[in-house]
């Protein structure tokens, strides 16, 4: 029985994602500690999730690092998926980041060898694309906690599978 | 060797590393004293050579670490300096042998040593001894910094004599192998004539002869010799050398690449160089692409032809590793060190020296990466304390790659290590100041100030577990007021996160907590200096509006009209100005019209609601005020859960006059007593917080005669203090006494009375109300208690004439009609009086109503005390409500010809409608009294010559009825 844990959080710096490349960077370095918050958190087992909310918070340095790491000029055509942010010792943790900087985190289980890369990377595609779809919820507000059913929705037939 | 030295840095490799320790009986604060003088000396440069020498003093050195020693030079105790006091003579014996013992235990590796002896006089400290100085006190000992001076360059002349010893000594017959304290029972019977034997001996004395040159300050030389080090050690696969030979020359490199040092702020090699870390980075940078630079190092010159055979075979520059290599290597040596159980130590302190450099290199991700490899280094059973001491350590180094959430989450874990269950004595002390280190990785600050900026930023669920961690680490350190202070900013910041349930706990133990240690609005001082700034809990409930209310209408003041236009005309010149004076955001203090009066109770209304699931219960509810000297009257009051907007008022007595600031609210809840500004509530609406307070004025109280009116005025333009009513026959007059009672502390000075009759629709004779306000005024000044009493006369006369009704009665009767019965205005009139007005209505069909009703506001100015000096009075306001009926009524009216054709005989039948007697008066001055409900039937001569009108006849005492007929 594997598990796999879905996480997704936003920053305040997701109410900047209307403005242009050069305002974002600057933003960055404004934010030098950007609060982050959980939109979103959903874990197989509920139970000891605060060991996810543990998990996922500390990898946002990671995440952090990852994105300053590339270059300011790059920053349009940067690649989303960050990858394998690190390895626990019974999870592996991956990232994924949109262009208006909110993190997409997912945490697996690291016996579970079904999921791959690939696997890894087309789930968080999906996840980008509901994401998407409430960002365009005109009665959605960016930076509120996320509710939509279908997101939830997508989000458990996606941990369904991969369980 | 068990203990790992977190501290350590890649340049401690270069350091000669002497131990300070007290013999005897030496008081820690002036051990400590001396100790740090002589850690000043840290760095020396040696006269004739231009080299330096590094020194790393410790106070406190496991024997057992020592014997690691020839692995790693730096971990070698060469030098020992023993800090001893000595009052005697006699103990001098006894210290000295002491000091040899201690010698012993270090003995193997020493180079030299001294003793300090401080309170030692006489013979013995005369003597010239080279290891011992004597010290008359701790305090007059001016030369410890030169003797230490002294101490360190004869270590340096041992290390020199050491590494020349040794380097020359390399093509020898016999080289000694050196080995490390686990590894010497696996050499026991090994053939010691093998070329791998050889090999391996050769290889591990050029790795020491290269940690020798570090420490000698021959940077080239040391480079020169761990790269040969590497390539012999290498050739024999002896690992674990072979990685301390590549950390080495990682050592080296990262002393030649960062002279500023990469401990950061731990040591500062000195002054010029203790610079900051990105400074250092920089100065890394520079020397970086200049390594040709490194061929007139005057450090390798001087060294008289020793380093010759080496470091000319080879180039320097290409024997210090780049910045990318030392990480590379220092990897590869980590792997090696990985490979031996008993090397945990030396891979760890590996981890963290090389996690050092790549902080300084800003490479966070790899960084991280060894930093989470030392995490699963394996020490074996490790104590508590050292677990803690780990994970702080990790806490620290992930700190300094700006990995605060990890910092913070280590910190955590070692805070919880400090109370692990296993621990007999669990340090919660320790955990709890572990703790607050971590609000900022969690990004909590513990002032609620911030949080009140927006909404709630910020990692709730880990938030709110750090809080509860936080109260309960400081409640078993046994200081409810701090639990108490965190659980109110818990209560206060998370209120909106946390569930019913979790609300109901929380409140439940915070009230648990208050019954020990009532909370409070001072700032909590922690022992290391941080600051707990209150907690008002805002929240609870939760306020929406602050509304100052004006006084009631019968104690509002005015002022004198003549003085307030005096101050408007100082205010500006213009008279009128297109430009609006706006101040923005001046809201709050924007003052308010009303004023209120000193002495007199003012209102301030909530609008609060509670946002607990239960009921709440809120004690000591007052106001905070500046300005004024105030009395708040405390209020107590009890939400129901989850209500809805309640509006609480807030009363108290302004005691002096001037402007009165209304700040914010004072509450007791769950035993937090908290003082809510509202500065800090920007959820708050107000219509505004200062009002001025004026001098106080008397308050008269105002009682009649006459019965209160149960139905206001109806034009109520002006709110009344009370009204009366009274219900009067046309015609007839009433006494009202008014009692004006002076209610209030000031002496009553001056009183005006004025009237205004309000409807003007009905034609009024005569004047309404009259009164003689002589005798009222005469009683002036009117002491407090004391009343005065005013009579009004209430005379009432109207006009009722224009009934059409009648005249329509009349046209039908027409002149032959009698006996007619009673019309219907009579049938009105003769129903109870109670329900006249309800008959009134009912009647309305014919719009015609038989009762007049008169108003009028009878304004009582008064002023007095020092409100009257200011200018300002007060006014009470009577209404007066009159109900006025028709007293006579003509029932029938016909006419009879008259003795003369021009004339005829009116005749008219008037019904007395009261139950008094009353005269009737026509022109011609016959008077005819009218017995209560008596009909009598006067004639009224009549002329047909005259304009055809019929003359009025006058009734005695009402007023004249005009009744037109035409004939």
């Amino acid at each position: 029985m594997h598990q796999v844990r879905l996480q997704i959080k936003g920053s305040d710096e997701a109410r900047y994602s209307y403005s242009i490349d050069v305002q974002i960077s600057a933003v960055l370095q404004y934010w030098s500690k950007p609060k982050n918050y959980p939109l979103f958190i959903r874990s197989v087992p509920v139970q000891n999730e605060l060991k996810f909310h543990y998990t996922v918070h500390t990898s946002l340095d990671v995440v952090e690092e990852k994105i300053s790491a590339v270059g300011k000029a790059m920053a349009d055509q940067r690649e989303l998926y960050l990858g394998l942010l690190y390895p626990t010792e019974d999870y592996k943790v991956y990232g994924y980041v949109t262009n208006s900087k909110v993190k997409f985190v997912i945490v697996v289980d690291s016996s579970n060898t079904s999921l791959r890369d690939n696997e890894i990377r087309s789930m968080f595609r999906k996840l980008h694309n509901s994401f998407t779809d409430v960002m365009c919820n005109p009665f959605y507000n960016p930076g509120d906690t996320i509710q939509s059913k279908a997101f939830d929705s997508i989000v458990s037939a996606m941990m369904v599978q991969a369980s | 060797m068990s203990i790992p030295d977190y501290m350590q840095c890649a340049e401690d490799h270069q350091t000669v590393l002497v131990v300070v320790q007290p013999v005897g009986i030496v008081p820690e604060d002036e051990f400590f004293r001396i100790y740090k003088r002589i850690t000043s000396v840290a760095q020396v440069s040696i006269r004739d050579s231009q080299r330096n020498l590094y020194i790393r003093y410790r106070h406190h050195y496991l024997p057992e670490n020592n014997e690691w020693g020839d692995f790693q030079t730096h971990r070698k105790v060469v030098g020992l300096i023993s800090v001893t006091t000595c009052g005697s003579a006699k103990e001098w014996p006894q210290t000295s042998d002491r000091f040899h013992c201690q010698k012993d235990v270090f003995g193997a590796t020493l180079y030299d040593s001294r003793l300090l002896v401080f309170g030692l006089q006489g013979e013995i400290a005369e003597q010239q001894r080279t290891d011992v100085a004597f010290y008359p006190s701790y305090d007059d000992c001016p030369d410890v910094e030169k003797r230490v001076e002294d101490f360190v360059e004869s270590i340096f002349i041992v290390l020199e004599s050491k590494r020349l010893d040794r380097a020359t000594d390399k093509s020898g017959d016999k080289i000694p192998l050196l080995c490390v304290p686990f590894e010497k029972k696996d050499f026991v019977g090994l053939d010691t004539d093998s070329r791998h034997y050889k090999k391996c001996c050769q290889g591990r004395m050029r790795k020491h002869v290269g940690d020798l040159c570090l420490q000698a300050g021959m940077l080239q030389d040391a480079l020169v010799h761990y790269h040969m080090a590497v390539e012999l050690l290498r050739s024999v696969n002896d690992f674990l050398w072979l990685g301390a030979a590549l950390e080495g020359l990682c050592s080296a490199s990262v002393i030649f690449h960062y002279p500023g040092g990469t401990a950061g702020k731990a040591s500062g090699r000195e002054p010029s160089l203790a610079r900051g870390q990105g400074q250092a980075a920089d100065t890394g940078k520079r020397h970086r692409p200049g390594a040709q630079e490194v061929l007139i190092d005057p450090g390798a010159l001087t060294a008289n032809g020793i380093s010759a055979d080496t470091s000319s075979e080879i180039g320097r520059a290409k024997n210090c590793l780049g910045p990318e290599d030392i990480i590379e290597k220092y990897k590869e040596s980590i792997s090696y060190y990985g490979k031996y159980k008993n090397a945990g130590v030396i891979e760890l302190e590996a981890c963290v020296k090389a996690v050092r450099v790549l902080a300084i290199q800003k490479r966070v991700m790899e960084a991280s990466e060894f930093l989470q490899n030392a995490v699963y280094i394996n020490l074996g059973q490790l104590s508590e304390e050292e677990k803690i001491q780990r994970y702080s350590i990790l806490s620290e180094l992930y700190h300094l790659i700006g990995f605060h959430r990890k910092s913070a989450f280590f910190k955590r874990v070692a805070a919880m290590q400090c109370v692990a269950p296993t621990i007999p004595e669990p340090g919660w002390r320790a955990c709890y100041k572990l703790l607050l280190e971590t609000l900022p990785g969690y990004s909590l600050c513990l002032d609620p100030k911030d949080f009140s900026k927006g909404s709630h930023r910020g990692w709730a669920a880990v938030q709110v577990r750090l809080l509860h961690e936080l109260v309960y680490a400081s409640r078993r350190m046994g200081n409810p007021g701090l639990s108490v202070r965190h659980l109110s900013f818990l209560l206060q910041t998370m209120l909106d996160l946390l569930s019913d349930q979790e609300k109901k706990e929380v409140t439940q133990s915070l009230e648990n907590y208050t019954s020990k240690c009532p909370g409070g609005m001072e700032v909590l001082t922690l022992p290391d200096g941080l600051k707990l700034p209150p907690v008002p809990l805002s929240k609870l409930p939760i306020v929406r509006s602050v509304k100052l209310l004006d006084l009631p209408v019968s104690l509002r003041p005015h002022k004198q009209k003549g003085l307030l236009e005096n101050n408007l005309s100082s205010k500006s010149p213009f008279i009128y100005s297109p430009i609006i004076m706006h101040t923005r955001g001046e809201e709050r203090t924007k003052k308010i019209e009303f004023r209120w009066v000193q002495g007199d109770v003012c209102e301030v209304q909530l609008m609060v609601y509670n946002p607990m699931p239960f009921e709440l219960r809120v004690e000591h509810m007052g106001l905070l005020t500046s300005g004024v000297e105030f009395e708040a009257l405390p209020a107590a009051l009890s939400l129901p859960a989850e209500s809805g907007l309640y509006p609480v008022t807030l009363v108290g007595v302004p005691r002096t006059a001037g402007n009165i600031n209304i700040n914010g609210y004072h509450t007791s809840v769950f035993g937090v007593t908290s003082d809510c500004l509202l500065d800090g509530l920007p959820s708050v609406r107000t219509s505004g917080c200062v009002v001025e307070v004026i001098p106080s004025l008397p308050r008269l109280q105002l009682s009649t005669s006459l019965p209160r009116s149960a139905h206001p005025l109806r034009p109520s333009k002006e709110e009344l203090s009370s009204s009366v009513s009274v219900q009067l026959f046309n015609g007839e007059t009433q006494q009202l006494t008014i009692t004006l009672e002076n209610i209030g502390s000031e002496d009553l000075e001056t009183l005006e009375v004025t009237s205004k009759t309000c409807n003007t629709k009905e034609k009024l004779f005569g004047e309404f109300l009259s009164w003689d306000l002589e005798e009222a005024v005469s009683q002036l000044p009117l002491k407090p208690g004391q009343s005065v009493t005013l009579t009004v006369n209430v005379k009432v006369r109207l006009d009722f004439s224009g009934g059409e009704n009648l005249l329509q009665d009349l046209n039908d009767d027409g002149i032959s009609v009698t006996g007619l019965p009673i019309s219907s205005p009579l049938r009105q009139v003769l129903k109870p009086r109670a329900e006249t007005k309800a008959l009134g209505s009912e009647s309305s069909k014919t719009d015609y109503n038989h009762v007049k009703t008169l108003e009028a506001v009878m304004t009582f100015k008064y002023s007095g005390g020092a409100g009257k000096v200011e200018g300002y009075y007060r006014h009470l306001s009577l209404g007066v409500h009159v109900d006025v009926e028709p007293s006579v009524f003509f029932t029938r009216v016909s006419t009879l010809p008259a003795t003369r054709t021009r004339q005829c005989h009116l005749l008219l039948d008037v019904f007395n409608s009261t139950e008094h007697e009353l005269m009737v008066s026509a022109n011609n001055n016959q008077d005819l009294v009218l017995h209560p409900s008596e009909c009598q039937r006067p004639a009224a001569g009549s002329s047909r010559g005259e304009p055809s009108l019929y003359r009025s006849m006058s009734l005695v005492g009402m007023n004249t009825s005009h009744y037109v007929l035409s004939i």
